[in-house]
């Protein structure tokens, strides 16, 4: 064996016998612990020999008790046993006297309506039939042949009474129908009230109801008729028929409000829906007649017909004028509020009812009468009516912002036209009405409508004036409008087109903040009341948005016309007396030049002059936008005859005095800072104004501001310098 | 939520009953509602649908096609993007309005409007209006075309899909600017909607 396998196997047998060693502590130190408990367990072995003859007497005990207990539990259970028979017997005697009650009541009953019918007093006999109806028939049955001897009897009474039943409602019927006829209210109420304790609810309710219609219909019939004989009289003839509707609405309401606590009281809960639902069959037959009246009389279908066929070719009809459907559209949008009050006012009656029991029961009550409301005639009615009086109203829109529009003026002192506020007024008008019909779709139509007018109508004119462009020739507003004061005659089409140029320049301007405005005012002024009736309200005003853009392109058109007719001639003719300077300058030259400011005092002054023009009639925004627009043009145009003239040391150093001046009154000139538009210039000026070629480097590296120019710019503004050789331009390194 | 980067305006028209209610029901909610009530007035619903990793807003204007309601339905047609019209393939009447609604479209939408003919209801089988009939008037004028079911969910989901990224191919075109200089004005206007109506000037 070799040496490692020797290692190996002792190594193994190495940890083999530690892992014995272990084992055996392990056991020796059990066996000491087992060894230690030996004399505690040979006392308790002593003790329990000790207790066993004890144990003995125990266990008899416990015999003797479990059959106690059982014997126990044997009289128990026959106690309680004898206690349910006991039960059952007081429940029967209870039920026993219970049918003796029924019994002699049954005999009072019997004798007393007999009596009661015969002296007409109804509410006693009422009273005693509805004592035998709250009766179990079928134990009474049953108790008759129980009670043997006496069988015949109590059949007897049955039969009175219900012969007696059956007779008081046909009196009571009856009477009714009498009562009704001599319109004898107490007695209506009186009947009406017994109703109910001869389980003759329905019945009840029906005539009530027809009684009622007919107090409705009566009222309705007259109110209708004065409304017509006086319809042309009346100070509120415009508005009669939304008077009368609102009447009948008022009439129904109030009939309601005084039959609730009736009904509730002898009807029970939940009984007002019928009552309601029969009203509203004879609240759809008034409506009917009076709309019908109104259609007539204010001639709708002839109107709606009228305004559908105007832009058909085929039309013979001349279109009514706007002004002649204010009121009529005015007494429509009331008889739609009215409408929508009215409906309220039902809704909550029926859900009012607080007195059923179950939340669900309640919803069925109101989701019964909103769906027989739906399928109503009044309904239909009012949603055509409401078709109509949108489309009128529509109309009544389109037309009056065309006339507004034709009609358009611009008076001095204002710096828009007539058509702004007349329009928007128009507009918001329309919109204001539809509101106070409370129908949400109503005023969204009309709001969508306004978008449309607003854009094809407004915006177009405004664009029309924006791509016509504004005149060119010198301008002298200020005569134009003193002209047009005088009157239209003398006012040359020139003058006169450049004011409206710029009125109507002016009104996209305006107008874009009008109808944020109007966004906003509307969101906070028409209640909606659901959520889903705001999202529809606020997704049909972002409509108003693209008229905000219409408006915008015009005035961006607007002012791209002055930029071209306005801005670059004049700026152009101003820039002449430029190119005939000489930049060539000797020191004695430049003092003189910088005394006398031969170029940029005049053109200073012709910009300033330009601007002061412009100021007082064009809105802040236009006014800032035009002042951009000139510097713009200043900045490029000036750049292009610099680019033509040559340039010696002092010629730069004046050039670069007068860019400066030019720059420190553009910034005097506005609010804002119109440096960056003069950028490019300013550079050119910094170029020129160097003394070496090579400053430029120095330049080119350290400007805070970033170049507008690039190298080759420079280079070509460089060889402008009549002082500087081409050689040095070209080795400049960027 | 409201990070979406195109909203369309969608509008449903057709005469009553033809299932313009279903249809955007079903593609809005996922259900065929029973019972389903005519329209009052309009609906107005919106989902979001995701195109090529863009998310397009539609908002769904389900009108009413009974008579009565015309005033309103008309005021919606200048503003939509897209107008679906539905009829009923299983009832000839609902077909041949078609015309009466077109001269509606013709008179009151934009005239770049895009137009989808739908023929609802083809899980029934008692159809009255062969599918050739509604393509050659689709294609007559000028429109697309599509069957759809409301009840079985056949093709809706398509329907609305494919209008959105077809808007939205025609709005990416217009995004062109339309103005040289864009810095003239301090715009900061609004413009929630895209414009369709400029594109391919
Ligand atoms: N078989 C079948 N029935 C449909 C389908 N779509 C709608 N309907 C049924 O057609 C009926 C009218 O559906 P609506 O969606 O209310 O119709 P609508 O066009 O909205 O009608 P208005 O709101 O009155 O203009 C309902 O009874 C629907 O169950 C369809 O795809 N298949
Ligand atoms: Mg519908």
């Amino acid at each position: 064996m070799t040496t490692s396998a020797n290692e190996f196997i002792d190594s193994e047998h190495k940890a083999l016998y530690s892992k014995i060693c272990n084992e055996e502590d392990k056991v020796t130190r059990e066996l000491q612990a087992a060894m230690a408990r030996h004399p505690l367990l040979d006392a308790k072995v002593r003790n329990i020999t000790k207790v066993l003859p004890n144990l003995e007497v125990i266990s008899q005990d416990a015999k003797q008790l479990s059959d106690m207990i059982g014997f126990a539990s044997t009289l128990i259970e026959n106690v309680s046993y004898k206690v349910r028979r006991l039960d059952v017997a007081r429940s029967r005697v209870f039920e026993c006297q219970q049918r003796v009650h029924d019994l002699l009541d049954l005999q009072l009953c019997c004798d007393g309506v007999k009596s009661s019918m015969n002296i007409g007093d109804f509410e006693k006999a009422a009273a005693h039939v509805h004592r035998y109806l709250s009766m179990d028939q079928r134990l009474l049955e049953k108790t008759a042949d129980d009670v043997n001897q006496d069988s015949a009897a109590v059949n007897n009474s049955i039969s009175l009474l219900q012969d007696a039943a059956t007779k008081l409602r046909n009196i009571l019927s009856d009477k009714f129908s009498e009562a009704v006829k001599n319109d004898d209210l107490a007695s209506v109420e009186r009947f009406f009230k017994l109703f109910p304790l001869l389980e003759m609810h329905d019945h009840g309710l029906d005539k009530y109801s027809d009684y009622l219609c007919t107090q409705i219909q009566t009222f309705s019939k007259t109110k209708i008729k004065t409304t017509l004989d006086n319809k042309n009289s009346d100070k509120r003839a415009g508005i009669i028929f939304a008077d009368v509707i609102t009447l009948l609405f008022e009439d129904i309401a109030s009939t309601i409000e005084v039959q609730q606590p009736l009904v509730e009281t002898y009807y029970g809960p939940g009984r007002i829906l019928k009552l309601i639902l029969k009203l509203q069959e004879e609240c759809n037959k008034q409506i009917k007649v009076i709309l019908n009246e109104l259609w007539r009389t204010r001639q709708i279908e002839k109107y709606a017909s009228m305004v559908r066929d105007k832009n058909r070719s085929t039309s013979t009809m001349k279109p009514p004028d706007p002004k002649d459907l204010d009121q009529l559209l005015a007494e429509l949008t009331i008889i739609q509020s009215r409408y929508h009050l009215y409906l309220k006012f039902l809704k909550r009656k029926v859900a009012g009812e607080r007195i059923t029991e179950k939340e669900g029961e309640q919803n069925d009550l109101v989701a019964k009468l909103e769906s027989k409301l739906q399928s109503s005639d009044l309904c239909r009615l009012m949603q055509e009516l409401l078709n109509n009086y949108l489309l009128l109203e529509h109309f009544y829109m389109e037309e009056s912002v065309r006339k507004a529009i034709q009609m358009d003026c611009v008076d001095q002192g204002s710096q828009t036209s007539s058509m702004l506020d007349d329009v928007f007024f128009i507009v918001k008008k329309c919109i204001r009405r539809a509101s106070s019909t409370s129908n949400i779709d109503g005023v969204c139509v009309v709001i969508n409508n306004a978008c449309g007018v607003l854009e094809t109508e407004m915006c177009s004119a405004l664009m029309n004036t924006m791509k016509v462009g504004f005149p060119s020739g010198y301008l002298d507003l200020t005569q134009a409008y003193n002209v047009m004061m005088q009157g239209r005659l003398q006012t040359t089409d020139s003058e006169q087109s450049k004011a409206v140029f710029i009125a109507h320049l002016n009104n996209t301007d305006v107008g874009s903040e009008y109808i944020n405005t109007l966004c906003t005012s509307l969101v906070s002024e028409v209640t909606c009341s659901t959520e889903l009736e705001r999202r529809k309200l606020e997704s049909c005003l972002t409509g108003l948005s693209s008229v905000s853009a219409a408006m915008g392109a015009s005035q961006e058109l607007g002012l791209q016309q002055l930029r071209n007719t306005a801005i670059k001639p004049r700026v152009l003719s101003w820039l002449d007396s430029f190119s005939t300077l000489s930049h060539v300058l000797s020191e004695e030259e430049f003092s003189s030049y910088e005394a006398n400011e031969p170029f940029i005092r005049g053109f200073i002054g012709n910009i300033d002059n330009f601007l002061s023009e412009f100021k007082g009639l064009l809105t802040g925004n236009n006014y800032e936008t035009l002042v951009s627009i000139l510097a713009t043009e200043v900045n490029s145009l000036m750049e292009k005859v610099i680019m033509k003239t040559e340039f010696n040391r002092f010629g730069g150093l004046a050039l670069d005095k007068e860019i400066r001046a030019l720059v420190s009154y553009f910034s005097t000139a506005t609010s804002w800072s119109v440096r960056d538009k003069l950028a490019r210039l300013s550079q050119v000026g910094t170029v020129l104004n160097l003394e070496q070629v090579n400053e430029i480097s120095d330049y080119w590296g350290s400007s805070p501001l970033p170049w507008r120019l690039t190298p080759v710019d420079i280079k070509k503004i460089l060889k402008l310098r009549t002082d500087f050789s081409n050689d040095e331009i070209n080795k400049v390194h960027f | 939520m409201d990070d979406y980067k195109f909203l369309f305006k969608v509008v449903l028209v057709g005469n009553a009953g033809v299932g313009k209610t279903c249809l955007v029901r079903r593609f809005t909610q996922g259900l065929f509602p029973p019972g389903q009530g005519a329209t009052i007035g309009v609906d107005f619903m919106i989902k979001t649908v995701e195109i090529d990793n863009e998310k397009i807003k539609l908002q769904i204007w389900d009108t009413a096609g009974q008579e009565r309601f015309r005033s309103i339905t008309q005021s919606y047609y200048r503003s939509a993007h897209a107008l679906i019209l539905v009829y009923d393939i299983s009832c000839q009447p609902t077909f041949d309005c078609l015309p009466d609604w077109l001269r509606e479209i013709e008179e009151y939408a934009s005239s770049k409007v895009l137009r989808v003919l739908v023929g609802n209801k083809i899980d029934r089988d008692d159809r009255e209006i062969p599918t050739r009939v509604g393509e050659d008037f689709a294609q007559r004028h000028n429109m697309y075309y599509l069957e759809t079911s409301a009840k079985e969910s056949d093709n809706v989901e398509k329907l609305f899909n494919q209008i959105a990224a077809e808007l939205m191919e025609q709005a990416r075109c217009k995004e062109l600017p339309r103005y040289d200089d864009g810095n003239l004005q301090n715009m900061n206007r609004r413009t929630t909607s895209v414009d369709v109506t400029c594109c391919g000037n």
